[in-house]
């Protein structure tokens, strides 16, 4: 408990210089809000034309196309928003030997790194997420109550740390081979999938997106529960399941990484 | 109290042929070599020493830091630092370490000093009162005062150095890291810097380990020196020492209006000198002779000199800790 305190108060610590920097920077950080508006107007319009032109997809309807499309994007927003800074371990932070400053801190090292940086870019997502998902909601013919609704609530931070768990892993992979971020980008890019209805893709895709790189657990699998009521034992126990096997993996992968992490000469 | 019992590492280091093609072949055909960057090393170091840490660049100095705090892991070997292992439980060991490295930076660059200092606080655990009482002290030996409301990035060198030194010792540490402090720093930067930690190893019995390249460093902040070259240890024990024992070595300095004087003395014939024992250098009228003063007695020296051309000022100092380091790092030691 008094653990969890701790955290709770670096995270806010952290958060809070996060701010401070962007704050001291106002410039950039004006332009930067703009920009980022823009780019969701501009998101936003793409995706009505897209939607407008498909009345149905596989058997799911236009709003329920819209609804997992919004699912997805929340837990990633999430992910994107708090653990961003986990690619500048991939990119950077190893390569360059940087990474030698959260060894000499008592801090948990991969709790340090997640929390140390805020990436603001990613409200769009999720405001988008939750701007889409509200849209589909009154159209849908489903029939809402009190469980559906707290499952979707339940599930987001489990969805949420399917996405850290795979960035964990793949960021971890630098501290061998001193720079990884092309394979996080890799293995991140495969959540392009989880936007669509999994039954879209053929069979070999579906497997490898359910099982090994699971990123349709993260939103058209909970989507067919709580659109539909299926399966609720494996659509919402696969998520969890894989959220917990990938984050296991990843703590465990970051902390072996770090015996062969070898700096940089100075 | 420190102790590192037969320390090794090892790096696997990649083999490329130069250029891109040899890039290429290394992405499908890797061949590796194993680099052996510090080689079974053993050293003590009793509380509330400084210890300085030198040898030539690449010798292997900053990997035997970096075992010590924890951020590398030997390959074999132990270091205990106060009973601990830095890799073991190492969240609870480096709460009693402060490191800096002079060439990277903790402190946030584009904020306040000041909220650098509030962090860390909160991730060292330091109490209230404790962090005012260790900020006014830190301000007073470092003089952190002028800058700490500037942001980090508008910072001089030695300002940033010396906020670095400050960051890495606001939770009062037991043994102190320095890697290069001053590296970079203008004489009067550095003598401050030297002082601040001479008076917090004083008055807080703080274990200081300090590598550097500057020996003026060494001369004045540590009494003991370890030297290693090529990842081995190649000298252990105190300045003076290192003196008696490898500085046999005089420096003559004398002006001639003769001209040819060099050739006319003849040093290395008369004396049977070879290179390592003679080097002898010229500009304008000054001539500047640095030789073996087990192989030639200073008094032969000096009367064969004087004897055989017209001299109109000379003088023979002992060489300096500076010179007997450069002739080691040179030559090896045998």
């Amino acid at each position: 408990m008094k653990k969890i305190k701790r955290m709770l108060k670096i995270h806010r610590i952290f958060m809070a210089q996060e701010f401070k920097r962007m704050m001291e920077y106002k410039g950039d950080f004006i332009v930067g809000v703009i920009g980022f508006f823009l780019v969701q107007l501009s998101n936003l319009m793409f995706l009505w034309i897209i939607f407008g032109q498909i009345p149905n997809l596989a058997g799911w309807s236009v709003n329920e196309v819209v609804f997992i499309y919004g699912l997805s994007l929340i837990p990633k927003g999430i992910d994107h928003f708090f653990f961003d800074n986990l690619w500048s371990i991939g990119y950077f932070t190893v390569r360059k030997g940087d990474f030698d400053k959260y060894l000499t801190r008592p801090v948990n090292t991969l709790f340090h790194v997640l929390v140390e940086k805020i990436q603001i870019d990613a409200l769009g997502e999720f405001i988008m997420g939750v701007a889409l998902v509200c849209a589909s909601v009154p159209n849908l013919h489903t029939e809402w109550d009190v469980f559906r609704i707290l499952a979707m609530i339940f599930m987001i931070p489990f969805i949420t740390l399917i996405f850290t768990g795979v960035k964990t892993i793949t960021a971890s992979v630098a501290f061998w081979t001193k720079r990884s971020g092309n394979v996080i980008y890799m293995f991140y890019t495969f959540s392009e999938f989880a936007k669509y209805p999994a039954t879209i893709y053929n069979r070999f895709v579906q497997n490898i997106i359910t099982y090994i790189i699971p990123f349709a657990l993260t939103s058209y699998f909970p989507a067919l529960f709580i659109l539909k009521g299926e399966n609720p034992l494996f659509n919402l126990g696969m998520p969890v399941l894989a959220s917990a096997v990938l984050m296991g993996t990843g703590v465990l992968v970051w902390h072996r990484g770090i015996r062969a992490y070898e700096s940089a000469g100075s | 109290m420190i102790t590192v019992d037969k320390l090794r590492k090892e790096f696997k280091k990649t083999v490329k042929e130069p250029g891109l093609k040899g890039s290429v072949k290394s992405l499908f055909k890797p061949k590796s070599k194993k680099v052996i960057a510090v080689r079974d090393i053993s050293f003590e170091v009793p509380k509330g020493e400084i210890l300085g840490f030198i040898g030539p660049n690449g010798a292997g100095k900053s990997t035997v830091i970096k075992m010590l705090t924890g951020i590398l892991t030997p390959t074999s070997g132990s270091c205990t630092i106060n009973g601990k292992n830095p890799t073991q439980n190492r969240k609870n060991y480096v709460k009693e370490i402060g490191v800096v490295f002079g060439q990277r930076t903790q402190l946030w660059w584009d904020l306040p000093l000041r909220e650098t200092y509030g962090v860390l606080k909160e991730i060292y655990e330091v109490p209230d009162d404790s962090y005012k009482k260790r900020m006014a002290f830190l301000n007073e030996v470092l003089e952190l005062d002028d800058f700490i409301s500037s942001p980090v990035r508008t910072l001089s060198l030695g300002q940033r150095m010396r906020a670095d030194i400050a960051a890495s010792l606001l939770h009062s540490p037991k043994v102190l890291f320095l890697d290069e402090p001053t590296i970079g720093l203008d004489v009067v930067v550095k003598d401050n810097i030297r002082k601040a930690i001479e008076h917090i190893n004083h008055h807080e019995k703080t274990t200081v380990i300090l590598t550097t390249h500057d020996l003026a460093d060494i001369e004045q902040l540590s009494k003991r020196i370890v030297m290693i070259d090529k990842g081995s240890k190649v000298f252990d024990g105190t300045i003076s020492d290192l003196k008696s024992k490898y500085g046999q070595i005089r420096e003559m300095y004398f002006e001639t209006g003769s001209k040819n004087a060099v050739e006319v003395l003849g040093y290395a014939k008369h004396f049977n000198l070879g290179d390592d024992d003679l080097s002898v250098e010229t500009e304008g009228n000054a001539v500047k002779v640095r030789f073996n003063s087990s192989a030639v007695p200073v008094s032969d020296m000096l009367s064969y000199t004087l004897g055989k051309i017209n001299i109109s000022d000379i003088s023979v100092k002992d060489a300096d800790i500076e010179e007997i380091i450069r002739k080691l790092y040179e030559q090896g030691v045998e």
